[in-house]
């Protein structure tokens, strides 16, 4: 586990700074900073309705309005933006985000195999889709006989599988995963978070945003609490009590 | 009666309105959009082709091609007035139904002052000879309506299926919000989107216009049509257009040759209703196999 100096002059994949974003009159996200470095995976905690869905889909422009510095590999996608939601996103996805949605946003009617191909949408990532979908397959050996398959007949797991394979295989450089387990068997839910832990990460990032915290401790390089629109805990790579917990 | 006759007739009205069908389906679905100016869209490119006999060359190749490129641009036109400004604002459905309602109604109006209310009538593009299938016979305009009709489906449809823009025109139909998280642009898309149905419009004004005539006005019936297959169909099923406009098709031929050609709308208002009560989704409320998520 790198030290806290250390880190900082690593390349800062997402760099949040003064972020406050929500719906109509309502404010879910309250002047919130947080640093994301190359290499790491950070697990994101907190209750049911406290941001941490609205803090990635203000990442991704989702959220009805926003204001405050987002910049993915130091370029600005954050805006004050009023309205038009997801205007702007497949810009952010294509400076290197990879949001995996909270309850799988899937197309119902592609097979499992042209869903894994809508997510490789730079360039190269279409180049290279058969390799990458093979590594997706490693990862998920289920979906390899179901690659004809319609998405809306799968069953949970194995949609959240296909949504996580889809992310998976963009080029990105930060991937966001809105509760990983939510809605699954908590046996089936693990097996997906091991999927995620076993990932190479390279020089990308991963946060994955989760209620459980016993599938992430120890697992992850930090984890952040979030509470009421605010995060606790190595927001900005400041404090060290949870990489100290982890090294014992 | 006359049984041959109905059966040609039904298949070549089919081929017509599920080629607006299919058009009108695909841009509810993808962008949201009820393209009221569908109709609008559909006399342009009828003017487009007449144009084009006139002043270029009478060859059908050329007048069909320039009919459907006269519905492309005529689409993007749309997509450009009405899709790209006000697409992310809040109610876009509505503003957009009135904003292309608006367009048509100024569209058709701009053609009745350039073109004058006299109907023009295009070169006949399939010949004039007749065919005899399995004792049905088939007059050449009709013959060639439907094969290039169908044709022509069947290649854009392969197209979806199979290429990559395709892949995004799809993706976007089922889920347009995952969509963009997968970088696809919805402006983009819109643009290939609406030049796609327009030039499906384009194709069917060419191919209707060798029965009728194209005029400043002709486009309404069809979209009527068109948009009614589109809904008996299910809003955003390409099988469900197509089985619609079967069913549409038999019902009019049917209807004009048992009871007169003034009780078409009618009856075939009657069936649309009486399908919706059934399924409420439309046909491809039967043919949907997938759960929606």
């Amino acid at each position: 586990m790198p030290a806290a100096a250390d880190r900082d002059q690593r390349r800062a994949v997402l760099d949040v700074r003064g972020l406050s974003a929500g719906w109509g009159p309502m404010r879910v996200i309250h002047d919130l900073d947080l640093a994301v470095f190359s290499g790491e995976r950070i697990g994101l905690v907190g209750l049911n309705g406290h941001g941490k869905s609205t803090l990635f889909q203000a990442i991704a422009g989702l959220t009805g309005w926003q204001r405050g510095s987002i910049k993915i590999n130091g370029f600005e996608v954050g805006r004050i933006r009023s309205q038009g939601p997801g205007r702007y996103t497949h810009q952010i996805v294509h400076r290197g985000l990879a949001l995996i949605p909270q309850g799988d946003e899937i197309f119902h009617g592609l097979t499992v195999e042209e869903h894994l191909d809508s997510g490789a949408f730079t360039r190269r990532a279409w180049a290279e889709r058969g390799e990458r979908k093979r590594r997706i397959l490693r990862i998920f050996p289920p979906l390899e006989q179901l690659m004809k398959t319609a998405v809306g007949r799968l069953s949970g797991g194995e949609r959240r599988m296909v949504a996580i394979g889809r992310g998976l295989m963009a080029d990105a450089d930060l991937f966001l995963v809105d509760e990983p387990s939510l809605g699954l068997a908590p046996k089936i839910g693990k097996s997906v978070v091991e999927a995620l832990m076993a990932v190479d990460l390279g020089a990308s990032a991963m946060v994955i945003a989760e209620q459980n915290v016993a599938l992430l401790q120890g697992r992850v390089d930090r984890i952040i609490g979030m509470h009421a629109g605010k995060l606790k805990g190595e927001a900005s790579a400041s404090s060290r009590n949870f990489s100290a917990e982890r090294a014992r | 009666m006359n049984w041959s006759f109905v059966v040609s007739n039904a298949i070549t009205l089919a081929c017509i309105y599920g080629t607006l069908a299919i058009g009108i389906s695909v841009t509810w679905s993808s962008l949201g959009l009820v393209n009221m100016a569908y109709g609008f869209i559909f006399a342009l490119s009828g003017y487009g082709a007449w144009l084009a006999s006139v002043n270029i060359s009478a060859n059908p190749a050329i007048v069909m091609a320039a009919g459907v490129l006269t519905g492309a641009v005529g689409g993007l036109f749309v997509c450009l007035v009405a899709f790209i400004p006000i697409h992310d604002k809040p109610n876009f459905p509505l503003r957009a139904l009135i904003a292309t309602l608006a367009i048509s109604l100024v569209g058709n109006q701009a053609l009745l002052w350039y073109f004058g209310p006299r109907a023009k009538s295009l070169p006949r593009l399939f010949g004039n000879w007749n065919a005899d299938i399995l004792g049905v016979i088939v007059t050449s305009d009709k013959l060639g309506a439907s094969v290039s009709a169908i044709v022509l489906l069947t290649a854009i449809l392969l197209w979806i299926r199979s290429s990559r823009r395709g892949l995004e025109i799809r993706a976007m139909m089922m889920n347009p919000h995952a969509a963009s998280l997968v970088g696809i642009g919805v402006r983009r898309t819109g643009f290939y989107v609406m030049a796609l149905t327009g030039s499906l419009a384009g194709l069917a004004a060419v191919l209707l216009a060798q029965t009728y005539y194209v005029a400043p006005f002709s486009g309404i019936t069809p979209m009527i049509k068109g948009l009614s297959i589109a809904l008996v169909g299910g809003l955003g099923s390409v099988p469900g257009a197509i089985i619609g406009a079967v069913m549409l098709g038999v019902n009019e031929a049917l209807t004009s040759t048992l009871l007169g050609g003034q009780y078409v709308l009618i009856t075939q208002f009657l069936l649309i209703i009486l399908v919706l009560l059934v399924r409420p989704r439309g046909i491809a409320g039967l043919l949907d196999k997938a759960r929606e998520a």
